[in-house]
């Protein structure tokens, strides 16, 4: 049972523990069998009540978080659990309504998987998730941003890819700084509409979707270049390699 | 009422040259529209504003009086058509909205309930080709999930399929003679593998009389509730199947001593599609549950298990 390399979560040193929150024993079982085989320490919970008790006793590294549960509502655990849980939470979701997902996000989950997943697919969600909690403990410097050959300078309002300057409008830098502070994961479009959007000013989603296709066209492409990736009818992610 | 309003004043300044037929059509126009946008109640107040309206047109125009006694009809079987048409419009349109919410429930619930199954299978398969090395008994365990969840997948595609044919009517039961010792014995050697982890007990005398049932069909009701019952238990829990009967009914329960139903969903876990709110399958499961008794003339309830958890019941009528 030894973990191939190429399982390793991100950059740890030893693997995390991780809280499954899934009613279905046989989606839990085989989660927790592939976790376990990579040397993650994993609890099962399979109501709502359960997981906060759980959550509350062992503080895991990582919720998986599945939406459908028979006694709470996993959005109302997620909410419940965002009150002191400081950790990523990762959505399981058989249901193909995207309002939930966006709900749950919004609600402070990192990132979520739709039924049914791969387990590469799964883990790969997972490694993001815990490497972004890792960058934002260790940022040094909270006003530079470094993605690949992207340098991001919040202070001077100044973006470089493979050392030119990008010519962005503002609204361009201030969605590429929102989306470049969370590589990987998935910013829903009502996060960056009210973050990303000038004071007093209230933004659409076609006009969000026109400055997502000005900024992808100005990020260019290459090897170390993130990348900026659409997730219909939820958000947008950096995607770093 | 502005645009009944605006109808009636054009009517009354061209009188002459319209027709008493053409100012009907003009004013049933905006009750069915009314009707037609959903509005039941709002339609309602339009069919009697177009009526007072109708009556204002009605020689002497202007006027509350009506001179003739054919007029008086006329103005009565407006209202009738008017008050008929919002109400047979509206109640049309009300049962297409909520055949629409049923469908969207239905390809909710479904798509939720195959989901489930496929999600063990291709992360079992994802692990077991390119995942970590596994012991040959870890292997073997993910394959045997597989198949169990695969089995699964059967079964919820034979309640579909049934629920549908059932709810059609074009499924009517094929009575044959069911020794329900056997039957059981016959489910509980299927459901071996979703049973393993928690004790079975069965309280079925061997005397019990014959029942006059189709047998696929109450073997498929039998499935789901034994298979809802495992699938609540926590593991070491105890599911117990029993049959009695008494004058020409048959009584069948299954108990379990998972987390039991809180009082609302007693019934509501029988209504066909709610799964959003219930974990696992037994949306479609228990549906298809009770659509096999009511097509057999039988009764299924839920509630509470003397010990804690959910018992069902079901009562069959023996012939």
């Amino acid at each position: 049972m030894k973990p191939r390399p190429a399982d390793a979560m991100g950059a740890r040193s030893d693997p995390a523990s991780v809280l499954i929150v899934e009613d279905d024993r046989s989606v839990a079982e085989v989660v927790a069998t592939a976790l376990r085989a990579r040397g993650h320490r994993v609890e099962v919970a399979v109501t709502g009540d359960d997981a906060l008790a759980t959550a509350a006793a062992s503080e895991p590294d990582l919720v998986l978080l599945d939406l459908g549960l028979p006694d709470l509502d996993g959005v109302e655990v997620c909410v419940r659990l965002r009150r002191w849980f400081p950790n990523p939470i990762i959505v399981l979701s058989a249901d193909g309504a995207e309002e939930r997902k966006v709900r749950a996000l919004d609600e402070g989950a990192d990132d979520y998987v739709t039924k049914p997943f791969s387990m590469p697919e799964l883990l790969a969600r997972m490694r993001v998730a815990l490497r972004h909690r890792e960058l934002v403990a260790a940022a040094a410097d909270p006003t530079r941003l470094a993605l690949g050959d992207l340098v991001v300078d919040t202070g001077t309002r100044v973006a470089t890819a493979a050392g030119e300057q990008l010519d962005l409008t503002r609204i361009e830098f201030d969605l590429l700084v929102l989306l470049g502070r969370h590589p990987g994961r998935v910013v829903t479009q009502s996060t960056i509409l009210d973050r990303a959007w000038p004071e007093g000013t209230s933004g659409t989603t076609g006009a969000l979707r026109v400055h997502v296709r000005n900024l992808r066209r100005k990020l260019g492409e290459g090897p170390d270049r993130p990348t900026l990736t659409t997730d219909p009818g939820v958000g947008y992610r950096l995607e770093v390699d | 009422m502005v645009v009944v309003a605006a109808i009636a004043l054009a009517l009354a300044q061209f009188g002459d040259d319209v027709s008493r037929a053409t100012e009907v059509l003009l004013l049933v126009l905006p009750v069915a529209t009314m009707a037609v946008l959903g509005r039941r109640w709002s339609a309602y107040v339009v069919a009697g504003a177009a009526t007072i309206a109708f009556w204002l047109l009605i020689p002497p125009v202007g006027s509350a009086a009506v001179a003739l006694f054919a007029d008086v009809v006329g103005l009565i079987v407006f209202f009738i058509v008017a008050v008929t048409v919002t109400t047979l419009v509206a109640n049309r349109i009300e049962t297409l909205e909520r055949v629409e919410n049923d469908r969207r429930i239905l390809m909710r619930s479904v798509s939720h309930d195959l989901r489930t199954p496929l999600t063990t299978i291709r992360a079992a398969t994802s692990e077991l080709l390119d995942g970590a090395e596994h012991d040959e008994a870890t292997r073997r365990r993910l394959l045997e999930m597989v198949g169990d969840e695969a089995d699964r997948l059967d079964r919820l595609v034979a309640n579909l399929l049934n629920l549908s044919r059932i709810e059609a009517g074009a499924l009517e039961p094929d009575r044959r003679e069911v020794d329900l010792l056997e039957l059981v014995e016959a489910c509980l050697a299927r459901l071996d593998r979703v049973l393993t982890d928690v004790e079975v007990v069965v309280e079925v005398a061997e005397d019990l009389p014959i029942l006059r049932a189709d047998v696929t069909l109450v073997d498929l009701a039998l499935t789901n509730l034994l298979e809802n019952a495992a699938r609540h238990t926590p593991p070491g829990g105890r599911v117990t199947l029993a049959a009695t009967s008494s004058g020409d009914t048959m009584t069948i329960t299954v108990a379990d001593t998972g987390p039991g139903l809180d009082a609302p969903m007693t019934e509501a876990i029988f209504e066909p599609f709610r799964t959003g709110a219930i974990a696992g399958a037994s949306g479609i499961g228990l549906a298809t549950c009770r659509a096999v008794v009511d097509a057999h003339g039988g009764t299924i309830t839920a509630g509470e298990s003397p010990g804690g958890g959910a018992l069902f019941t079901i009562a069959l009528p023996l012939r």
